[in-house]
């Protein structure tokens, strides 16, 4: 009976399923050059957010939207009468981090947001309704809707696709391809995040105390949002990047508030049943 | 100096508008007055079914500007009907498409019922409507009423958004205020229709119920979100939150309501009339001063780091 209704449904098998696919960004190597924005916008054809400058260091992007799927970051940490050594400058390039446990697809309530057989989380642009429920569901702040009446795909959800039409076709992701220091380096993500454990050794035996890894399996931060198949190796603490601590997932906390609401609404019944009940 | 990225948010502003509060309102509205005047041909005496009755055109009137404004909200309206392509009840607004889906026929059958039987509605139609079984009907409609009214503060407390999101309450607070919404609006056609002061009683000893729970509800809420709720209960949104949701919504009636147990005929009828339409009144107050207050706490960096670091 299934078979017959994906039959008149014309519903398609899902393609095989293959390895994992995702990103490393080694905030250590990133020089702050925006060559993923720029790629990530031309191969995307996102159209450009206008020339508004923030007055925050060069970072003039502000943050990750509907248009704009790579950020990069410029963190200046100088306190005035600092020894040079004290003063750096930080740079990230932000992405959708693609969690193994996704808020958005999780709110979705067409399935527009899918994961792909590369493990990473599409929205379906001829699925999506607009109606804007994973734009506040995602913890990092990365899914947007575009303007309604806008030129850009309007109404509809937009994020980072991993370049899902490449890598259909074998190709890194725009980003990762244009990244002249290896700071996004694409590929499965087991193979990544051995690599990044290694980098990390690397970099804490140079001394580079502060370093983490951001959204690994073991980290406390994938406790409910899973491993991200986007993930950072960082030079400070994630709230420095405005990473949260502990990005949470909805749905865990989902029951106990549908408790509440069910407590409430049976409460109600039964003073309706007692004050209509009682006899005069 | 902030502990993030400069002082950007770490969660994007919702991108919903007006018509989303609006929908609540109206939709717990339908919800609360289907369930009170459900309550009332169960459990009460032919008076109280025969003024009570009139629920079920709230609940269907209610209801008519529903599906239109969840529609006008879409990025794209066009494909609204891509919400009901999946069951998936995790997804709350999934939920909601349905129960909505769901409820409204209900709801309109209900109403035609009692509409044939009064008379109202002849000819085919009021041969048809006859025909709808009013207990079944009554029973499913709760059920979904019910979730129509509690689904939508669980929907926002879904979200990463702190004002939305910290208190486990947001989802028993809607609840609360669409139920003391809704028996508001049947006491309100009761009373202008002169329903016996036994009756008016009844719905009132029902009001003041709902709303000494709203106020703990809502006392629980502010506790829990503790500085969370500062976008709420200071600056622009504070005059229609206190004013509005809590005074108007809540304490006001409740003191008509109590006084309104010792009048009878036209004293009783005012009284109930005027805390009935605060009672609607702050509804709306509490679901758009909420629903607004949410995109300024969006923006906030510390609460959302506060958020997601216990």
């Amino acid at each position: 009976m299934i078979d017959t209704y994906k039959r008149l449904m014309n519903v398609e098998p899902p393609p095989p399923a293959k390895k994992p696919r995702g990103f490393f960004t080694d905030t250590s190597l990133c020089i702050g050059c925006k060559a993923c924005e720029v790629a990530c916008k031309q191969w995307n054809r996102l159209p450009a957010d206008g020339f508004a400058m923030t007055g925050n260091s060069y970072d003039n992007t502000g943050s990750l939207g509907a248009t704009t799927w790579r950020h990069v970051q410029f963190i200046e940490q100088a306190k005035a009468n600092s020894s040079r050594q004290d003063q750096r400058w930080l740079m990230m390039s932000d992405v959708c981090k693609h969690c193994a446990n996704a808020a958005c697809l999780e709110a979705c309530p067409t399935g527009a947001l899918i994961r792909t057989e590369y493990d990473t989380v599409y929205v379906q642009q001829d699925i999506c309704n607009g109606c804007g429920f994973c734009v506040p569901a995602c913890p990092f702040g990365v899914i947007d809707r575009a303007p309604k009446h806008g030129q850009f795909e309007p109404g509809t959800a937009h994020k980072c696709t991993l370049c899902y039409d490449r890598l259909k076709d074998d190709m890194t992701p725009a980003c990762a391809k244009s990244c002249p220091t290896a700071s996004i380096q694409f590929g499965d993500v087991e193979e990544l995040q051995q690599r990044a454990r290694r980098r990390l050794a690397e970099l804490k035996a140079r001394g580079e105390t502060k370093a983490e890894l951001y959204g690994m399996p073991e980290g406390k931060e994938a406790a409910e949002v899973g491993p991200l198949h986007a993930f950072f190796l960082l030079l400070d603490r994630p709230q420095t990047y405005n990473l949260p601590e502990l990005p949470r997932l909805p749905r865990k906390t989902m029951a106990q508030r549908y408790g509440w609401s069910a407590a409430v609404g049976v409460g109600f019944a039964l003073v309706g049943a007692l004050v209509f009940g009682r006899r005069r | 100096m902030s502990r993030g990225y400069y002082d950007y948010p770490v969660v994007r502003r919702p991108v919903w508008t007006w018509e989303v509060p609006a929908y609540f309102w109206l939709g717990g509205m339908a919800a609360g007055a289907y369930v009170t005047a459900s309550l009332a041909q169960t459990f009460g005496s032919p008076d109280d079914r025969r003024a009570a009755a009139g629920g079920y055109y709230v609940a269907a009137a209610a209801l008519v500007p529903c599906a239109p404004l969840l529609i006008a909200d879409l990025g794209r309206p066009d494909r609204f009907h891509h919400m009901l392509r999946i069951f998936k009840p995790l997804s709350p607004m999934n939920l909601g498409a349905w129960t909505l889906t769901g409820f409204t026929p209900i709801a309109f059958a209900r109403a035609a019922s009692h509409a044939a039987g009064t008379g109202l509605l002849r000819g085919p139609l009021g041969a048809l409507s006859r025909l709808v079984p009013t207990r079944l009907a009554e029973l499913a409609g709760c059920v979904l009423g019910l979730t129509l009214a509690g689904y939508s503060g669980v929907l926002l407390a879904a979200t990463n958004i702190p004002l939305w999101a910290k208190s486990k309450l947001l989802g028993g607070l809607f609840m609360a205020s669409a139920l003391a919404s809704g028996s508001a609006a049947v006491t309100l056609q009761a009373a202008r229709r002169g329903a016996p002061d036994t009756t008016l009683h009844r719905l009132a000893m029902l009001e003041s119920a709902a709303s000494a729970g709203e106020i703990a509800v809502l006392a629980g809420y502010l506790v829990q979100s503790g500085r969370t709720a500062r976008p709420l209960t200071r600056g622009r949104f504070a005059a229609p939150f206190w004013l509005g949701a809590v005074g108007a919504g809540a304490v006001v009636p409740f003191v008509l309501h109590r006084l309104a147990a010792r009048r009878r005929g036209r004293a009783l009828q005012s009284l109930s009339t005027v805390a009935g339409l605060c009672t609607i009144a702050g509804s709306l107050a509490l679901r758009w001063s909420i629903f607004e207050a949410g995109k300024i706490s969006s923006e906030d960096q510390g609460a959302s780091f506060e958020l997601s670091s216990d």
